[in-house]
């Protein structure tokens, strides 16, 4: 029989209890390197915000870690309870006046949950409350020396609790400044109704009614400009002209020119223009007459105008009788016409 | 068409039916398989020997490579986004929760899975369980509820076993690339994994186990008179394995993560 066969059940038996050892040692070191088998020490506290600490964050003392945050809850009064536990070994540090510290990197490195221990001989009781550092109890204690706080570990640390306040102390600038622009704006936007909102409304409105009044005299203004304009073109037009040496006045006034000549003949000119002004008179007076002579005439003229048309009506129905007369058809001799003698080439017909 | 569809739906919907009825006297048998002491025990501490203990070298050697390919893949990657320290959580969630059962359900599928489709398809062309039968032996306490047993046995151990070796190969890797000692690597692994990673691989180990071995036994007995239908038995035992593997696995994760 095979090996295998034979001692089938001690091998089965040897590989299912390795199995098991193996199984049971794995669960005995994952408790042991969890505390299954310690016992813990649980203490309540409270933070104004959860933001960097969660279950299971690691509570340091001097790079230790000695317990570990359990639970986390929104209470009433919105700020954050919170309960974690000490391991035993370290619960001898829990003394009276104990604080606990969140540092939060500001540049993104993480935070840390640290634990201060109190100045104190009295172990605090399990369940009781410690203070965090950013509350009035441990700013009091702080104030007072009775905790025992360690200088930072490293420069970087110590940099960053050195630049903490001073962008805690920026950051409230910043807000302030942010604030007071914000009421600027509401105010010059006319949505406040404080003294600065009141001010900004009336200036707003004096502003407006000067603008207007400016509006009317700046049109008014504009149109007397434009004047002023038209008229000085033409004083310099007249000044160009009186300065011209070639111009009409100085030819004017030339003692030598034509129009002295023509006005210096003893008045033979302007009787000349009397005697003519006199003709035209005469002749207007005529023509006057004839005028109004048709006038008279001009109803006798349309009504024997109106007779000759209708007798010409009247000769020719005549006319249309006797050639539709079949008796004296044909009784009047046709006319001939007479032809030209010399005929022009192209009066022929080209037929 | 429609006509078709419908008589495959009801053949699927019957032998589905079949199945659940098979699977519910494979419990039951089960039960009573631990009240009787029966001949059966030998045929159990058989199915061990052969599913798990033989498959223990290849299980192994399949979790020491695929930890310390985990390990050298870590060491290479992870250091680049400054994560060093998922190392070990990834370890743990790789070999523990996922490859460790799966990998080993495949193996037992392949190894054991076809050799009891076969065995039993065997048995019914050469009219055995008819024999049972006439002698009174019932073949599902006396053929099937070993092998579900043994299978069920074996694949949580070979977990456990997968789980060490993993681990272990893991920390050979760690020894050539940065000597650690290995309190340190043990004290940080086992500071990572929790009793519910633990406890979750092996629920996915009982799982896959039930799977193989009760798809293994039902192909085994679908096999009807002919030879010819025993590797088709032992194909479709391997492939509905998988497939039923696979699927559970989903659902146990997502029972486990919900």
């Amino acid at each position: 029989m095979k090996f295998k066969i034979k001692f089938a059940d001690q091998i089965v038996g040897l590989f299912i209890i390795v199995a098991l050892v193996f199984f049971v040692v794995i669960v005995v070191l994952i408790g042991a390197n969890q505390r299954w088998f310690a016992k813990d020490y649980r203490f309540v506290t409270s933070f104004p915000s959860a933001t960097g600490v969660a279950p299971g964050t690691s509570i340091i003392m001097k790079g230790f870690t000695i317990g570990k945050m359990d639970k986390l809850t929104l209470n009433d009064d919105n700020s954050v309870d919170a309960l974690f536990h000490i391991y035993d070994t370290y619960y001898d540090k829990v003394r009276e006046y104990s604080i606990l510290e969140l540092t939060v990197s500001p540049i993104g490195l993480g935070s840390q949950l640290l634990f201060h221990p109190g100045r104190s001989e009295t172990r605090l009781a399990e369940g009781t409350f410690i203070p965090t550092a950013d509350s009035i109890d441990g700013k009091a204690l702080i104030e007072q020396e009775l905790v025992e706080i360690p200088p930072k570990d490293d420069t970087i640390t110590r940099l960053l609790a050195n630049v903490n306040p001073l962008l805690e102390n920026t950051n409230k600038t910043i807000v302030t400044v942010n604030r007071t622009l914000t009421e600027v704006n509401r105010a010059l936007a006319g949505q406040s109704s404080g003294p600065l909102g009141s001010i900004v409304g009336d200036t707003s409105a004096i502003t407006a009614d000067a603008r207007e009044r400016v509006g009317g005299i700046l049109d008014q203004v504009s149109s007397l400009l434009s004047e002023l304009e038209t008229i000085s073109a033409n004083l310099a037009e007249t000044t160009d002209s009186i300065r011209d040496p070639t111009g009409l006045v100085t030819k004017l006034l030339d003692p030598s020119g034509s129009i002295k000549t023509f006005l210096d003949d003893d008045d033979a000119l302007y009787d000349k223009v009397m005697s003519i002004v006199g003709e035209l008179d005469k002749s207007m007076s005529s023509l006057q007459g004839i005028v109004s002579g048709l006038n008279r005439e001009m109803p006798k003229i349309a009504g024997l105008l109106n007779e000759t048309r209708t007798a010409i009506q009247q000769a020719q129905d005549v006319l249309e009788g006797v050639k539709n007369n079949p008796l004296i058809r044909g009784g009047i001799t046709e006319r001939v016409e007479q032809q030209p003698l010399n005929q022009a080439m192209r009066e022929g017909s080209f037929e | 068409m429609i006509a078709r569809l419908g008589h495959s739906a009801r053949l699927k919907g019957s032998s589905l039916l079949y199945g659940l009825g098979f699977f519910y006297n494979v419990l039951k048998e089960t039960g009573r398989f631990f009240r009787r002491s029966q001949v059966g025990y030998k045929v159990l501490i058989l199915q061990i020997l052969f599913t798990g203990y033989e498959a223990l070298a290849i299980n192994a050697v399949m979790a020491i490579a695929i930890g310390a390919a985990i390990n050298v893949i870590g060491q290479s990657l992870l250091p680049q986004f400054g994560q060093s320290q998922l190392m070990y959580s990834i370890l743990i969630i790789v070999i523990t929760r996922e490859l460790g059962p799966l990998l080993t359900a495949f193996v037992i599928t392949a190894r054991s899975g076809t050799a009891i489709a076969t065995q039993l398809g065997t048995m019914v062309v050469n009219h055995e369980i008819e024999a049972y039968i006439a002698v009174g032996l019932n073949p599902i306490s006396y053929l099937v509820v070993p092998r579900f047993i043994g299978v069920v046995v074996s694949m949580l151990v070979l977990t456990v076993y997968f789980n060490i070796f993993g681990l272990m190969g893991s920390f050979i890797v760690v020894q050539m690339i940065s000597p650690t000692p290995i309190g340190e690597y043990l004290g940080t692994l086992m500071s990572m994994l929790t009793v519910g990673d633990v406890v979750s691989g092996l629920t996915k180990a009982l799982v896959f186990g039930v799977v193989v071995s009760v798809v293994a036994t039902y192909q085994g007995f679908s096999v009807n008179r002919s030879s010819t239908e025993i590797p088709v038995a032992g194909i479709k035992a391997v492939g509905q394995s998988f497939i039923l593997i696979i699927l559970t696995d989903v659902l146990v994760t997502l029972v486990q993560y919900a």
